[in-house]
């Protein structure tokens, strides 16, 4: 059963949300978008249906926020309430009835980014964990983490410093590159504490896109495995369908090597999730013969 | 993969440690501190009762005796009212959305008006305050403590006045003034009849439930709301000047 981090919307039902809820969390520029763009299809292309949803796209406050954000009188408070607001209209109209539907949803940022603005903004952390307890509890949250010497050439040879990004609000620098550093190394720090205090799964994103997306797919089959409708899964494949084998940690160590799956003798059913051609022999991960009882395995 | 594990992490190097200024408190302030100056005058209760009449009235009084006085108005801030819009034209708001956008307007007033307004001493009275999103918000069903921890950031008020009447005296003076009732304001949403008068009657009377509830709870003024105009006023002002006495400072003119 699903659960929320303490309280429940009104008319909000937890049973039934059968999907994934997954999310990339991160710093700006730690590339949430690059891999969500790549994750997505890679989804699809197992036969998920994928629900990409992020910070401000609500259909109620995502305008709102754009046009707040414009002027040069957003207060803290009010900018924190603003997207709480979009957060939740997006939590009942999107989220929850994707989750219905038995979607996978991949958020670009969650309540977590929202947390750590706030908290380093200096408001009260009972005050936003108590506003963000109606939040459901996702089933996986990715942390790309990048430290502020990657990040800054990354922010600086793609979009150039950005007011909000820059933190211009809280740390008016002598100039954007002060403010910038200022700000995201006060955000990671933040980030850091919500890792520890949440059990956000960090993965290095300093590396190379390619085996950072390696790495988070690995990571994400093992979410899907772990799925309710395994019974339901078992009867809807006409063939023996194989579990996902844990990851082996070799295989993550390989992908920050650079030595990506290709050259590395990786289990079948893996293999073929991650592109390898001779994926389609199967029964291969626990040998009980009939190899339909891997998805009930373990 | 988790911190401290090697990931080339450590390349990091020392953090420059922020430290957040001051803290949102997650209780209601204390006006007329040192800190702050002004008076806050709040007027609540349910449509109809009369209460932005007393308000005006108040207004005036206090004008003329030199206060430096300014008025805000539930759901007003430039920065949100375009969404609070458009929500409720589209009927796209939920409880919960519903009293998050109002929060968040009151955010707007509190940290742009409100708060300054009364650091630099000012007389600011507001028609409907946090007690009016409590008693709406928990009627649509939303949780009583979560929407008081929501408005943490509020300024505490000097006086809250809560003029009470009876629901069919309010539903009466509506009824004579106006086409008829508007979809959130009768709590059409919550789909607790379909005739509208029907559906405002049963909602305001969840409201009420809730400000007679806070009158202990947050130690709200009540005034009749019955009585006549003049002596809801003369009430209200006996009450607003004992809270103005030490406050000659207060005045912007003679």
């Amino acid at each position: 059963m699903r659960k929320t981090y303490g309280r429940l919307l009104p008319g909000m039902k937890l049973a039934d949300l059968h999907g994934k809820l997954i999310v990339v969390e991160g710093t700006d520029g730690a590339g949430r978008t690059t891999q969500i763009n790549l994750l997505k299809p890679w989804l699809e292309e197992l036969g998920h249906a994928v629900l990409d949803t992020g910070i401000s796209r609500s259909t109620l406050a995502g305008e709102g926020i754009r046009r707040a954000k414009e002027g040069n009188n957003l207060g803290r408070v009010t900018q924190t309430l603003f997207y709480a607001t979009d957060f939740v209209d997006r939590l009942e109209n999107e989220i929850v009835p994707a989750l219905r539907a038995g979607f996978v949803v991949l958020t670009d940022r969650y309540v977590y980014s929202l947390m750590a603005r706030a908290m380093m903004r200096g408001m009260d952390g009972a005050w936003i964990r108590s506003i963000f307890s109606v939040a459901l509890v996702p089933d996986a949250v990715f942390y790309l983490r990048v430290g502020i010497d990657d990040l800054i050439p990354r922010v600086i040879f793609s979009r150039g410093f950005d007011y909000w990004e820059s933190g211009m609000d809280v740390f008016p620098g002598y100039d954007m590159y002060d403010s910038f550093r200022s700000y995201q190394t006060a955000l990671l720090c933040e980030f850091d504490r919500l890792s520890v205090e949440y059990k956000f799964d960090t993965v290095d994103a300093s590396m190379d896109p390619t085996a950072v997306f390696t790495e988070l797919k690995a990571k994400i089959l093992n979410v899907l495995e772990g799925d309710s409708r395994k019974e339901y899964f078992s009867k809807l494949y006409s063939r023996p369908v194989a579990a996902a084998p844990r990851v082996d940690p070799a295989l993550v160590a390989a992908a920050h090597d650079g030595t990506i799956a290709h050259h590395f003798p990786l289990p079948p059913v893996l293999g073929r999730y991650l592109g390898q051609p001779n994926g389609h022999s199967l029964g291969h991960s626990n040998g009980n013969g009939n190899g339909n009882g891997a998805l009930h395995g373990k | 993969m988790n911190i401290g594990e090697s990931s080339g992490l450590e390349r990091l190097g020392p953090f420059e440690i922020f430290l957040p200024t001051q803290p949102v408190a997650p209780a209601l302030r204390k006006e007329g501190s040192d800190e702050i100056p002004g008076r806050l005058f709040v007027v609540e209760g349910i449509d109809g009762s009369g209460k932005s009449t007393q308000l005006s009235l108040l207004h005036k009084w206090l004008e003329s005796r030199g206060y430096g006085v300014v008025f805000s108005q539930w759901n007003s801030s430039p920065l949100v009212k375009d969404t609070t819009k458009l929500g409720k034209k589209k009927k796209m708001l939920t409880p919960a959305t519903f009293s998050l956008i109002h929060a968040t307007d009151f955010a707007a007033r509190t940290e742009q008006n409100i708060l300054p307004l009364l650091k630099a001493g000012a007389v600011v009275l507001c028609d409907r305050y946090v007690y009016t999103a409590f008693a709406r918000d928990v009627a649509r069903g939303m949780d009583r403590a979560w929407v008081r921890d929501l408005y943490g950031f509020a300024a505490k008020p000097t006086v809250a006045f809560y003029f009470r009447v009876p629901l069919e005296t309010a539903i009466e003076r509506l009824v004579g003034a106006r086409d008829g009732f508007k979809f959130y304001e009768a709590g059409l949403d919550l789909g607790l009849s379909e005739d509208p008068t029907e559906s405002f009657r049963l909602f305001q009377g969840r409201i009420i439930d809730e400000y007679e509830q806070m009158i202990p709870e947050f130690g709200l003024t009540v005034v009749d709301a019955t009585l006549p105009v003049e002596v809801q006023q003369a009430q209200v002002r006996q009450i607003a000047r004992t809270h103005l006495e030490r406050a000659k400072n207060l005045r912007v003119r003679p």
